[in-house]
């Protein structure tokens, strides 16, 4: 089949090969992880992110090849999960602004963009490191502008970018040494070479029926079995609308009638603890003779109930958050600034920026931290942390769901604490998609997290928490054990698959059969140059005998190292240490 | 002109030697465990107070010496001699209605020449009892009473407190936290490192994760505060000898620490504070 230029619909099938071939694939690019630890995994977190892409795709189809290409980079940037996800949500940034304009693009068309992604894509990384996705991508944009120099078809352009990429990947290994290290290539990379993969079957005349889930298809020309697309659009729709759990947003005051005798008396930890059982982003801001609440609910009424108890309710808002953005997916050909405006009505941004009122101010500060585990969420929320995000297993927070966790926060001066190298990205680009001001503290594990929160105080500039933060988070030594998955020699360790390896910030510095040797190989290791704390988050897989074990070892070896014992629940990490 | 007469109340947590030494007046706030009611400082030892205090499922209650209580004071000192002026310094306004009560006795004192000054110490403790102390070695040596207020104003300025607590429960129920608030609730292991605003308000200056940690931040404070100037510290003690002790060898390490006295946290303060509390007090000599 012979193409000299592509339209929406053909970008578009292209694009549906290209997720559906990362998806079924997912699974053999997260065996790509560095390190044998059972989570971080890129083949998740980038097949979440083009899966929100396809959905925003499917949304806005057109045969406008610019439109077309732009919603799926609105889907993916607001989707875009882990680094590789916000990697590649940046790449087809750069392409679809290439191509805005463009009804039909010629191969030099593709390939310019193509080029333009990569730009966008060092542009948004801070420290771009080679040897990852940013490599494939700039290697395979670079020849495909050569190429295209003499080239007019589109297929063959396309076969070109994905047997560059494809060689760029497999020197992936030359250029990272823990890749070689480790006899991996760039788990990213992979994933974006399944991406292109798609797009050659697509040109090739394999086709996906949009909207039908059930489609099984043959891609002939390539002898490509294309499974059926199923999951994508029910997951998504879900992911997206009924995604919104409390979906009424209601703002409303609260009169106190304090001479009246039938008043009762307002226990704000109370009321707060009674909102929270059906709803979530509860503010309530108590003066002498008025309350202002801030709720997101399921039932508006029992709210007002509730509330009314109390004295007289005014002012009264109420939005309905699934209704605004159904609308917002029936809308056609919206601009980016009407798209991200969306996404602060989904929050409930709108109302928390009508001038404030009654003389009512935002909180000087909000935070929101990503943890792993009830426990450890708790502990976040204990420790003043407004919002805490869900960083399960696979599960990086989108930019999206940190877009609303911002957005959704009356506070004058937001931070956010990743608590994993792999969120910080995404946690990043959500802070550029708001007007609020945010400030990200890098923290790459929970015991950093925790000590940059305790670190906080309210009296002080953003900037200066921001340097007591960041040094208080440096000031602690984390520790991790879990079961390694897979055979390797990391680091100078032999690794075996089952056994219970024991990372030091990013350091695989033991490896046991056994849970509790590793545990005291790590502390071990943890504790060389002494410290006066050790906090012990246990997860799932510990047990109370080998916490005590762990607390009678560390009693009997360091006699002056006070222990903090807290239950963390995460998942795949029996033991979490902090050592300050 | 007659030696100025120094009156206190009893949560300057002054050893009894001394008062008897310096002829310190001392009125006693009181603790009330239910219907039991005991005199601080006087009817209770530190140790019988300490144990009862973490055995009651009530905290035990606090209260203020009456106007009528100072007056008596004051009445009999005026008796013994008129002319004698009295400097009578007691436990932070903030905290206590024991200012307000001897202010209110002072209104009542009906003698012809009377010259009473009531002062807030804006402190506590033995931040409160150096004052004191300090006001009756002046009044030993003939100072004047303007001298004698000038002075102890001086000394509340200049002198570096702080406090551990092993929780701030007792802080929270007794109603004394003041800025210390933001801290509670917290599930981790986080000691506060408290104390006093100018005026004698609680308020955390920092906090930090366990106790050692805490110490090492209160060292650095004063470091801060004082570098290497010649110093006093006075140390005060609860039920858990153990922490005092360390975080004052880790200050006499790190600082140029000249004189070391003691005390104890007493029954009213310590009803506040809790058990397992550690005070230091330090000024330049």
């Amino acid at each position: 089949m012979s193409k000299r230029a592509i339209d929406g619909s053909d970008f578009a099938q292209m694009a549906l090969l290209g997720a559906d071939l990362l998806k079924r694939n997912a699974e053999k690019v997260n065996a790509l992880n560095v390190f044998p630890v059972p989570d971080g995994d890129t083949g998740t977190n980038m097949n979440l992110t083009m899966t929100s892409g396809i959905t925003e795709l499917k949304n806005k189809q057109s045969a406008h090849l610019g439109k077309t290409a732009e919603a799926l980079s609105k889907g993916l940037l607001m989707g875009a999960r882990g680094n590789s996800g916000v990697i590649l949500s940046q790449l087809f940034r750069g392409f679809s602004k290439s191509l805005a304009h463009v009804e039909e693009a010629t191969a030099m068309d593709v390939a310019v963009a193509l080029q333009h992604g990569v730009d966008m894509a060092y542009k948004a990384v801070v420290k771009p490191v080679e040897g990852t996705i940013l490599t494939v991508a700039k290697e395979a944009a670079r020849h495909a502008v050569q190429f295209a120099r003499r080239n007019t078809e589109v297929l063959e352009l396309m076969e070109e970018v994905y047997a560059k990429a494809n060689e760029a990947l497999q020197k992936t290994p030359d250029l990272l040494p823990v890749l070689k290290q480790v006899g991996v290539v760039d788990s990213g990379g992979q994933g974006l070479v399944f991406i292109y993969e798609g797009f050659v079957q697509a040109l090739s005349g394999a086709k996906v029926e949009l909207g039908n889930d059930d489609a099984a298809l043959e891609a002939a020309p390539a002898e490509v079995k294309v499974a059926k697309l199923t999951e994508p659009s029910s997951a998504q729709a879900k992911l997206e609308t009924l995604d919104i759990e409390f979906f009424y947003d209601m703002e409303f005051f609260i009169k106190r009638n304090v001479s009246g005798k039938s008043a009762v008396v307002f226990d704000e930890s109370a009321y707060k603890k009674a909102l929270s059982k059906d709803g979530d982003s509860i503010l309530v801001i108590t003066d002498d003779d008025i309350i202002k609440v801030h709720v997101h609910s399921r039932k508006p009424g029992d709210v007002f109930n509730l509330s009314v108890r109390y004295g007289e309710l005014t002012d009264i808002h109420i939005l309905n958050m699934r209704e605004q953005h159904r609308e917002l997916l029936e809308e056609e050909g919206l601009s980016s600034e009407v798209n991200l405006a969306a996404a602060e009505l989904l929050a409930g941004q709108a109302i928390d920026n009508r001038p404030a009122e009654h003389g009512f101010e935002r909180a000087p500060y909000g935070m929101i931290a990503v943890a792993l585990g009830d426990g450890v969420a708790e502990l976040f929320r204990s420790s003043d942390v407004d919002v805490v995000l869900s960083g399960g297993q696979t599960m990086n927070p989108s930019t999206e769901d940190f877009v609303k966790a911002i957005d959704g926060l009356s506070a004058e001066h937001i931070f956010i604490f990743p608590n994993n190298s792999n969120i910080i990205l995404a946690a990043e680009q959500a802070a550029q998609l708001t007007e609020r001001p945010v400030t990200i503290i890098p923290t790459k594990t929970i015991p950093q997290g925790i000590a940059a929160v305790l670190a906080f105080k309210e009296d002080e500039t953003p900037e200066r928490n921001k340097e007591w933060m960041v040094s208080a988070a440096s000031m602690v030594i984390s520790g991790q054990v879990t079961k390694a998955v897979r055979d390797t020699s990391i680091d100078g360790v032999e690794i075996t698959e089952g056994h219970y390896i024991g990372l030091k910030e990013k350091s695989i510095v033991t490896s046991e059969a056994e849970l509790l040797a590793a545990c005291q190989a790590l502390l071990a290791s943890m504790l060389e140059d002494e410290g006066d704390i050790v906090t012990i988050l246990t997860g799932e897989g510990s047990t109370e005998d080998t916490t005590s074990a762990i607390c009678e070892w560390i009693s009997e070896n360091y006699s002056d190292l006070e222990i903090d014992l807290q239950n963390g629940g995460q998942p795949l990490y029996p033991y979490v240490f902090a050592v300050e | 002109m007659s030696k100025v007469r120094i009156v206190t109340d009893s949560t300057a947590d002054i050893p009894a030697d001394v008062r008897e030494k310096y002829g310190i007046t001392m009125i006693s706030l009181k603790v009330l465990f239910g219907e039991e009611t005991y005199l601080d400082a006087v009817d209770l030892t530190t140790e019988e107070f300490y144990s009862r205090l973490k055995a009651s499922p009530v905290l035990p209650k606090t209260s203020q010496p009456s106007p009528a209580d100072f007056l008596d004071v004051y009445e009999r000192l005026l008796a013994e001699d008129p002319t004698a002026p009295i400097v009578s310094i007691h436990l932070a306004s903030v905290l206590s209605g024991t200012y307000q009560s001897a202010t209110i006795a002072k209104s009542m004192v009906e003698i012809e020449g009377a010259d009473i000054r009531v002062i807030d110490s804006c402190s506590a403790s033995f931040g409160h009892g150096m004052q004191v102390v300090l006001a009756a070695q002046m009044a030993e040596n003939g100072a004047s009473a303007d001298d004698i207020v000038a002075a102890t104003a001086q000394r509340q300025k200049n002198t570096g407190i702080y406090f551990l607590v092993d929780t701030l429960d007792y802080l929270q129920k007794g109603g004394r936290i003041g800025k210390a608030a933001a801290m509670i609730g917290s599930l981790l292991n986080i000691k506060p490192i408290l104390s006093l605003e100018p005026n004698g308000t609680v308020t955390a200056v920092d906090k930090a994760r366990g106790s050692k940690k805490a110490m090492a931040k209160i060292v650095e404070l004063l470091k801060q505060s004082f570098g290497n100037d010649e110093l006093a510290l006075v140390v005060a003690k609860t039920d858990d000898e153990a922490t005092t002790n360390e975080l004052r060898d880790r200050l006499t390490a790190e600082l140029n620490i000249k004189e070391i006295y003691y005390t104890t946290v007493g029954t009213v303060i310590g009803t506040y504070t809790g058990p397992g509390t550690s005070a230091v007090f330090l000024y330049k000599v």
